[in-house]
């Protein structure tokens, strides 16, 4: 990371304005929500007395929530690639609008297969500025996270989004070849910087 | 042989009978045997001998002689006469230690010191050829000179000046470089340097950065940091040094050492904080133009703060004395370029360099008062302008941040309402923008669409901070803002986190405690209007009400007049004829539990009052509700509302003076009524439901009582036996959880607390009466079996002489054949060192320090070898009705461990880990429904050792492998693992692994991989199919796992760089 550092004075967006799951899923029950405000404040033996068997009987009380699915949705893949630090500030991907959640689409792979369980996940970047040579990187680094942390059914697929670098096509050939991709994950410098990058993951 | 050459023969090697022979010739010139001068004579010989070796020992010899006559002996001519003859000689070895004796002498006087510092001077040359230890020598000879002397060297002007910077220069030992840094810093202060500023700053800079690492076992204790913190006093002592000292150490900010950087800034804030102010102007715009570098373009978070201090501290300076504020100031002239260089940034105020713009006018503006207008004049205007042009929210939120980081300043400078200190004498600038900031914020608050949460939440915060601002807004623009908070609270849909409603309670908190007034006059009536008179009326939205009322009653005026309103809306509640749901009493109960609960209450002067209304009100009130049969207003029978009563009354009974509680004693289980109105559950021949539930109230108020407190029922004549038996029985047959759990209670806290010592063995007797010794292999009661429990943790917690016993015939319980006997007791192992509200330290209660250890160590091993005894027989035995009876052993014993481990501190499991290791290992082995709560303990004391002891402790008991395996078996979406918080707690474990402290320079060092590295492949692997799992929150641990194998178990130790 000898080079100069190229877009010096980006704009970033505030985190808390971020997509979350937590703030959308809240939205929709807002009043049981409301009615642990109270539960806030004190510790929960306070509310219910805990009798003496409590312990051994509240294993089984969330028997029904078990059964929920919750499927790997698009805001799962945001929340794994938002934390990625930009390879030239110490700031996320996300908060600098690198990777935004309507960027991220997860389709079936095989649609004419309806029950194929394998999916694609495509996540388009934005570079800050559209000359920016580390969107080779970004891209990597994107690529990485997601094949470590998605279950081997998942195909991963990123590009640069349209209009928004002026070698994309270029960036984009590199990211989808398997080979140079490998290649590039053989480069120990280079997977320093990727490293670095997902060192601030939560 | 003379003296002399006897000396001269064993100076070297023996010290001793060298200063023997000089204190055999000082006693001779002492008693006038011979004299000082055929002393002198003697060396004759030898002193002008070609060897300097032979030379040096003959002046030593002189030197021995003159150390042991007494300090009154030499006359001042005889001094004068050595003086000369050591300054001549003072290239020989031993002059110097001569000159440092004869200096302390008191007849030393000035001109000799001139004399002694002109041959240093003369023949430095010569002296910084020498060792270490001698040129220590010279320089303490010097230091001892700066002492007394130095009037004659400061008289000596610039020679003595020159001299001691030719002397010193060259010099590379840290301990001299001490010595000579503390003699340079007294010249630089002293001395009319402007003739030579610039070589005797050269004299101490040459000496910067300071690299030096002191070596191991350094026998004089040098840091770095000393030498450092003494370079830094002579570089800043003068301003003189400005012009070379600015300008070298703003070069030395292009160093690529973070750690120079950092040596330069620290050395530039001393020499702001001690030149003189007109010095620090003159370089105040370069400093600027320099840092502002280092904070736009931040490389290291403490360069860019460092920085910031340098900024600041040169606007302290120059606001040294400023009385008017004007353009002319060199203050103003400092600050123009640094406004004008932040106004350029905050233009875009969301991009990344607009962050540091707002900590250099934050930093700088909370300087002064005059530097906080100059500041204010020069940016407001503009932020403002910008913000009516910002063409979005993002844009508007940050230049509201920017302004919030001025207000900080503000109050900073001009202090909160509640400050103490002296008023400013300047008016504070923002007062010209007040109507402004109050539309703009208020508008962003109200006006702005309801989303826009953090938005908001800016506009609110920097409100805030206007409104604890000292005398800058008015009462009712306060009014105006506590009315909007209100609002937001009362009136507004939730909206995602609720971030914006947290934030109004805490603003509403905070001005409470400022302008309690407004909150009483303006939020309190709101409030409390919106809480209903019925339970019918009671929506959800009470909860909320309550809930904010009891986070801002914090101030004391607050706080009583929200008990009071409490107080009548129950009283109203409680005189109802139908009841209906008792949620909303209890919820009112709880606010006071919790308001009660964040003041001291032995210290409020209403306690008295609280006592009548609560404590003795209305428990009577509750006692006499559970003897009538014809009210229908059921809200003082209900359990839970009485367990937060009780909480309230032993509150208030803990803090109520000795007298008053030697009388609630009498009224512990009478409850405040007389002997027609209610009759005592002790001893009561069939008392009904209700009135059992009555222990509850009882319970919680004996809790509070002192241990040596009067007049307890039942207690005397002639002992409490009968009482404990009486409370056992009950407790043995009672249905009802909540009256039981109260029995148990009061059982445990009568043996724990109230029972005398000597007395203990009533208790001890009461155990083996409801468990006679030889029938623990019976079937037991569930009921019994808890009474056993709660009667042993009272005696437990107090080590009574029968613990051991009393843990054994516990544990016998386990073994027992009968299956639910040998569960219930299991399980039951957790409620001897539970923490419990009522036998706590808050109320008193018997606990001994080494409780939590004894239970631990007596039990562990007798549960392990159980374990072992079962794992064999199950092994060896082949008839199948015999593994029938057992089966159920192994796993309670697990249970029963998994149920204490849960109980006490990690620190205390530490030395007993190879023993319970392989126990912790079986019970994650265990696959059944009923084993789920045992399996979480485990992984929950898994997770804690390995947090806080890493690989390092499993390694040791080679298990590294078996524990691996058995996590990545539960972290498996199975049938056994149902349970989604065992998947994710077997995650977690396996994340500390690799993310706890390996150690790994050590082992590096030592030549051995991390020992995970075996199993790496094996988590990687397995992990990966975990990702798939159903549940989100199992796939995030995963996720976090596996990264952590992924990086921090490294293939091979890589090469350092």
């Amino acid at each position: 990371m000898a080079s100069e550092v190229q877009n010096s004075n980006p704009t970033i967006l505030n985190v808390a304005d971020l997509p979350t799951r937590l703030g959308s899923a809240t939205l929709s029950k807002a009043d049981t929500d409301r009615a642990e405000n109270l539960a806030s404040i004190f510790p929960p033996s306070a509310y219910s007395s805990d009798w003496p068997t409590a312990l051994h009987s509240s294993s089984d009380s969330s028997d029904g929530e078990e059964e929920r699915e919750e499927p790997i949705d698009e805001q799962e893949i945001y929340d794994l690639i938002s934390s990625i630090s930009d390879p030239e500030h110490p700031i996320s991907l996300g908060a600098l609008a690198v990777v935004s959640l309507p960027d991220i689409a997860i389709k079936p792979t095989l649609p004419d297969v309806p029950d194929s369980s394998l999916r694609t996940v495509s996540v388009l970047i934005t570079p800050t500025i559209t000359h920016c040579s580390l969107a080779t990187v970004i891209g990597l680094g994107v690529r990485v996270r997601l094949e470590q942390s998605l279950p081997p059914r998942f195909r991963v697929d990123v590009r640069i989004k349209e209009g928004s670098h002026s070698t994309a096509d270029e960036v984009n050939k590199q990211l989808a070849d398997k080979e140079r991709v490998a290649a590039a994950l053989e480069n120990g410098t280079l997977m320093g910087v990727i490293a670095k990058m997902l060192e601030t993951c939560r | 042989m003379s003296a002399l050459q006897t000396f001269l023969l064993v100076v070297d090697h023996d010290k001793q009978e060298a200063k023997q022979i000089a204190e055999r010739v000082a006693q001779d010139v002492e008693n006038k045997k011979t004299t000082l001068i055929e002393v002198v004579q003697s060396l004759g010989e030898y002193i002008n001998d070609d060897d300097p070796i032979l030379r040096g020992k003959a002046v030593s010899y002189l030197t021995a002689i003159i150390k042991e006559l007494p300090a009154k002996f030499l006359s001042r001519q005889q001094i004068q006469v050595l003086t000369t003859f050591f300054c001549d000689r003072i290239q020989d070895g031993g002059a110097v230690a001569g000159l440092e004796t004869l200096q302390k002498l008191d007849r030393f006087n000035k001109p000799l010191a001139e004399e002694v510092a002109r041959a240093i001077f003369e023949q430095f040359e010569e002296l910084q050829s020498r060792s270490q230890s001698q040129r220590f020598q010279v320089y303490q000879l010097l230091n001892e000179l700066m002492l007394s002397y130095r009037g004659a060297l400061h008289d000596m002007g610039d020679e003595s000046l020159v001299g001691i910077v030719d002397l010193v220069t060259g010099e590379k030992d840290p301990r001299n470089l001490m010595m000579v840094f503390s003699i340079l810093k007294v010249v630089m202060v002293e001395w009319d340097i402007s003739n030579h500023a610039e070589l005797l700053f050269d004299s101490a800079y040459n000496y910067f950065p300071i690299t030096f690492r002191p070596p191991p076992n350094d026998p004089y204790g040098i840091t770095a940091q000393d030498l450092k913190d003494r370079l830094q006093d002579c570089i800043s002592s003068n301003s003189l040094f400005a012009p070379h000292s600015i300008p070298s150490l703003l070069d030395k900010l292009d160093s690529t050492s973070p750690n120079v950087k950092r040596d330069a800034l620290n050395a530039l804030i001393a020499c702001i904080e001690s030149y003189d102010p007109n010095t620090v102007s003159r370089y105040s715009i370069t400093i600027w133009e320099t840092l502002k570098f280092e904070i736009l373009n931040a490389q290291e978070e403490f360069l860019s703060e460092l920085s910031l201090q340098v900024l600041t501290g040169i606007a302290k300076r120059l606001s040294e004395g400023v009385s008017q504020i004007s353009d002319q100031l060199p203050l103003a002239q400092y600050l123009r370029p640094i406004t004008k260089e932040c106004n350029e940034q905050l233009r875009e105020p969301q991009q990344k360099q607009a962050k540091p713009a707002q900590q250099i006018l934050g930093a700088i503006s909370s300087a002064s008062a005059p530097a906080f207008t100059l500041i204010i004049r020069a940016v407001v205007a503009p932020l403002l302008t910008i913000y009516q042009e910002a063409d979005g929210i993002a844009k508007q939120r940050a230049l509201l941040d920017t302004l919030s980081v001025l207000f900080d300043s503000s109050i900073k400078v001009f202090g909160e309402w509640t400050s103490r200190d002296a008023e400013v004498a300047f008016e504070n600038p923002l007062l010209e923008f007040k109507d402004q900031f109050s539309e703009i914020f208020g508008q962003a608050l109200m006006g702005a669409i309801k989303e826009e949460v953090s938005f908001r939440i800016s506009a609110l915060k920097g409100f805030l901070r206007l409104s604890v601002l000292r005398d800058f807004f008015q009462d009712n623009e306060i009014g105006l803002f506590v009315q909007y908070l209100d609002e937001i609270l009362l009136k507004e849909e939730s909206v995602g986190r609720d971030d914006l409603k947290k934030e109004a309670i805490v603003a509403l908190t905070e001005i409470s405690k400022h302008k309690p007034r407004l909150i009483l006059d303006i939020t309190f009536p709101t409030f409390v209007a919106t809480l209903p008179d019925s339970v019918e009326e009671a929506d959800s939205g009470y909860l909320n009400t309550l809930d904010v009322l009891a986070k801002i009653s914090v101030e004391k005026d607050i706080f009583e007049t929200l008990v009071r309103r409490l107080l009548s809306k129950l009283n109203i509640l409680l005189q109802q004829e139908q009841s209906g749901s008792v949620e909303y009493p209890r919820a009112i109960l709880l606010t006071i539990l919790y308001v009660m609960n964040q003041r001291k209450m032995e210290e409020d002067p209403n306690l008295e009052f609280y006592y009548d209304k609560i404590v003795a009100s209305l428990c009577r009130s509750a006692a006499v509700t559970a003897t009538s049969t014809t009210t229908s207003n059921n809200i003082l029978s209900d359990a839970t509302v009485l367990d937060i009563l009780g909480r309230v009354c032993n509150l208030l009974v803990r803090a109520l003076p000795r007298n008053k509680q030697d009388e609630i004693a009498q009224n512990v289980y009478t409850l405040f009524t007389s002997a027609a109105e209610f009759q005592p559950v002790p001893f009561a021949p069939s008392p009904s439901a209700d009135q059992k539930r009555t222990m509850i109230l009882s319970t919680f108020i004996l809790a509070g009582l002192p241990a040596d407190v009067q007049n307890l029922p039942y207690t005397t004549n002639p002992n409490m036996s009968a009482l404990l038996t009486d409370i056992a029985t009950r407790a043995t047959g009672e249905t009802e959880l909540a009256t039981q759990y109260a029995f148990l209670r009061h059982l445990a806290l009568l043996a724990n607390k109230f029972l005398p010592k000597s007395d203990l063995p009533l208790a001890s007797d009461l155990f083996y009466t409801l468990l006679p010794p030889g029938s623990e292999t019976n079937k037991v009661a569930p009921g019994t079996i808890h009474t056993l429990f709660w009667l042993s943790k009272g005696l437990i917690l107090r080590l009574a002489p029968t613990t051991t016993q009393l843990l054994t015939s516990l544990l016998t319980l386990v073994s027992s054949p009968d299956e639910e006997t040998s569960l219930t007791a299991a399980r039951s192992f957790s409620i001897l060192l539970r923490d419990d509200e009522i036998l706590s330290a808050t109320n008193g209660a018997n606990i001994r320090l080494l409780s939590k250890q004894r239970v631990f160590t007596t039990l562990t091993p007798l549960i392990s070898s159980r374990i072992r005894e079962v794992n064999i027989s199950t092994s060896s035995s082949t008839t199948p009705q015999e593994t029938q009876e057992t089966h159920h052993i192994k796993p309670a014993h697990l249970t029963a461990l998994s149920g204490i481990l849960s109980t006490i501190t990690p620190d205390l499991v530490l030395p007993e880990l190879p023993t319970l290791l392989p126990l912790l290992l079986q019970s994650l082995d265990l696959s059944t429904p009923h084993s789920t709560p045992v399996r979480l303990a485990t992984l929950s004391t898994l997770a804690v050792i390995i947090r806080d002891n890493g690989v390092p402790v499993i390694d040791k008991c080679g298990h590294v492998q078996s524990l691996v395996t058995r996590l990545l078996a539960t972290t498996a979406f199975t049938p056994a693992n149902h349970h989604p918080k065992l998947r994710v707690d077997a995650l977690t474990c396996l994340y500390l692994l690799a993310q706890a402290p390996t150690d790994a320079p050590a082992l590096a060092r030592a030549g051995r991989l991390s020992p995970l590295l075996a199993v790496k492949s094996q988590v990687v692997r397995a992990l990966r199919a975990v990702l798939d799992d159903p549940r989100r929150d199992v796939r995030k641990a995963a996720v976090d796992a596996r990264a952590a194998w992924l990086r921090g178990v490294d293939d091979a130790p890589e090469e350092e760089d």
